[in-house]
């Protein structure tokens, strides 16, 4: 962080200056527009200007019924869309008390962890792309090709899923998606090495992250910071393992986290991550159980009056669904709370001080998905 | 155990939010079907007080919304833990349409935004708020979204009639 000496009240119009970043940009993943004021080349203020792909999905949730809500999970979130469309459909089962099987949520599980090192291989590319590195972010894009391809072959889309159903999953997975997740595992592990030489070990990346937009416990904390971004900083919150759902007690894993709280430490969490995530996969595929995919569930689905909340970790963080129904076949209220929205307000207290260069580093860093913040 | 430790947990929770909320209804939440722990209905302007006892607990904001009621906003409070022991609180207050509730910015800077948001589509002012304007919508909207009196015509209602 650098020390800028406080501006003078009279010479602030001279020196200090607007500058629109986006919403065109491509640095700034999707359309967002920082508004930032400038003293040279250091921030004074910054304002993140959200809502360019606002779509009203909670009006639209009113109107349609719940089934119908579902495609438009994945497309809150359209890098992580299994993760939210499996959240929606565990929301829904709370409310209602739908059973599900066993060998559905392990699928559920196995498909979503896949989903999560998708969008970390993107987010964690395309943040290196960002900052100059133009190399890796092909060789992600080459593994991340293979994940596209083994969901594609389970959910029949690549990017904006609907795959899974209230008491269940729609297609149950082959002896060919098992081995094709089981290589593809192998193969990331091997590419890790060449990740590690290209990014983690390479001065300029070192140079540009170390001490970068440093997020302290106690900002994360105002701000309702979640995710990698909070794991970076020194707290291991996450709600795989803080607050169970799904199967993922019976798995054996760890959360990574970092002291630090910088741009590199947010990059190392990501990639511990991904590395947790595959362990995840195999213990979920060794464990496979045999049966039925799905419940029987009526053809439309009456939950009772009442409403609850329901969280789960997306790639970014902690989503919650609070879902209000009046006991009618329309939900009376969907509201989501996403990670992102979070995590980007922060920036209003991080970048100030900081050079406009480093900017661009904290941004990707954090990884927001705009369609998510819009909704 | 960490049930053993959370109901320790919970039950600090309760006396230090029964000190400061002498004449509210505090009660245990059924985590099985709700998704929370602990349940606190408001009567009055006891959010921010609620707000400071959770940020002196350690407890982050997850979210804040609004539901439209016939002839109420109810408005909720998200607040749970980063500890092991995973606690989540809810505070519910039910305001009339025309009621300007009080900001918990001051506590929560998160808050400026997600009230920001509130505000835009539901068109609840916020008082002592820093910052309230459109974030999602247009600048110059005239409409609140998820009004239930928002987008509905002869059309939708004939559909809803089908669906139901």
């Amino acid at each position: 962080m650098l020390n800028i000496k406080t501006i003078d009240d009279t010479t602030i119009n001279e020196r200090v200056y607007q500058l629109n970043l986006g919403p065109q940009h491509p640095s700034t993943h999707g359309v967002l527009h920082l508004l930032m004021k400038l003293d040279g080349e250091v921030v004074v203020e910054a304002e993140p200007i959200v809502g360019y792909s606002h779509r009203g999905h909670e009006k639209m949730a009113e109107n349609r019924i719940w089934e119908q809500f579902l495609p438009n999970t994945s497309r809150i979130d359209y890098l992580s869309g299994l993760i939210y469309n499996h959240g929606y459909c565990m929301a829904v089962e709370k409310l209602c008390g739908i059973e599900v099987p066993e060998r559905a949520e392990y699928i559920r599980v196995i498909t979503s962890e896949l989903n999560r090192i998708s969008s970390h291989l993107l987010g964690i590319m395309a943040f290196v792309m960002d900052i100059g590195a133009f190399t890796p972010f092909l060789y992600g894009w080459d593994d991340r090709e293979h994940v596209l391809d083994l969901l594609e072959r389970v959910a029949g889309s690549r990017l904006t899923y609907c795959y899974n159903r209230f008491g269940g999953v729609r297609n149950d997975i082959d002896r060919e998606f098992c081995d094709g997740t089981r290589r593809f595992i192998d193969r990331l592990r091997g590419r890790f090495s060449d990740y590690h030489n290209l990014i983690t070990e390479n001065i300029i990346f070192i140079k540009r992250t170390r001490g970068i937009g440093i997020i302290t416990e106690d900002t994360a904390l105002d701000f309702g910071v979640t995710g990698p971004t909070l794991r970076g900083s020194g707290v291991g919150y996450d709600v795989r393992k803080n607050e169970p759902y799904s199967v993922y007690p019976e798995f054996d894993f760890e959360i990574p986290v970092r002291k630090e709280g910088d741009v590199m430490a947010r990059y190392q969490v990501r990639m511990a991550e991904m590395e947790q995530s595959m362990n995840i996969i195999e213990q979920a595929l060794d464990g496979l159980p045999q049966g039925p995919i799905r419940s029987k569930v009526p053809l439309f689905i009456d939950p009772p009056a009442g409403d609850c909340y329901f969280a789960f970790e997306s790639a970014r963080g902690a989503v919650g669904y609070y879902i209000v129904s009046d006991g009618t076949r329309i939900p009376y209220r969907i509201k989501v709370r996403t990670p992102s929205f979070s995590n980007l307000f922060v920036l209003t207290r991080i970048l100030p001080g900081n050079f406009i260069a480093d900017c661009i580093a904290t941004l990707g860093s954090i990884d927001v998905v705009v369609p998510e913040i819009d909704r | 155990m960490p049930t053993e430790e959370r109901k320790k947990l919970l039950g600090e929770l309760k006396n230090s939010l029964s000190g400061a909320l002498p004449e509210e209804r505090i009660i245990s939440g059924d985590y099985a079907k709700t998704g929370c722990h602990l349940e606190v209905r408001l009567s009055d302007a006891g959010m921010l007080r609620v707000a400071s006892v959770m940020k002196e607990k350690r407890f982050y904001l997850e979210t804040i919304t609004a539901v439209d009621f016939p002839d109420s906003f109810e408005l909720v409070y998200f607040y749970s833990t980063w500890h092991q022991d995973f606690c989540r609180l809810v505070a519910r207050i039910r305001i009339s349409k025309e009621a300007s509730p009080r900001s918990v910015s001051s506590v929560y800077p998160e808050a400026i935004w997600l009230e920001r948001e509130i505000y835009d589509f539901f068109g609840i002012r916020f008082l002592d708020h820093p910052d309230l304007r459109r974030i999602l919508n247009p600048d110059n909207a005239d409409y609140f979204p998820l009004l239930k009196s928002f987008g509905k015509t002869k059309l939708t209602e004939e559909i809803d009639d089908i669906l139901c």
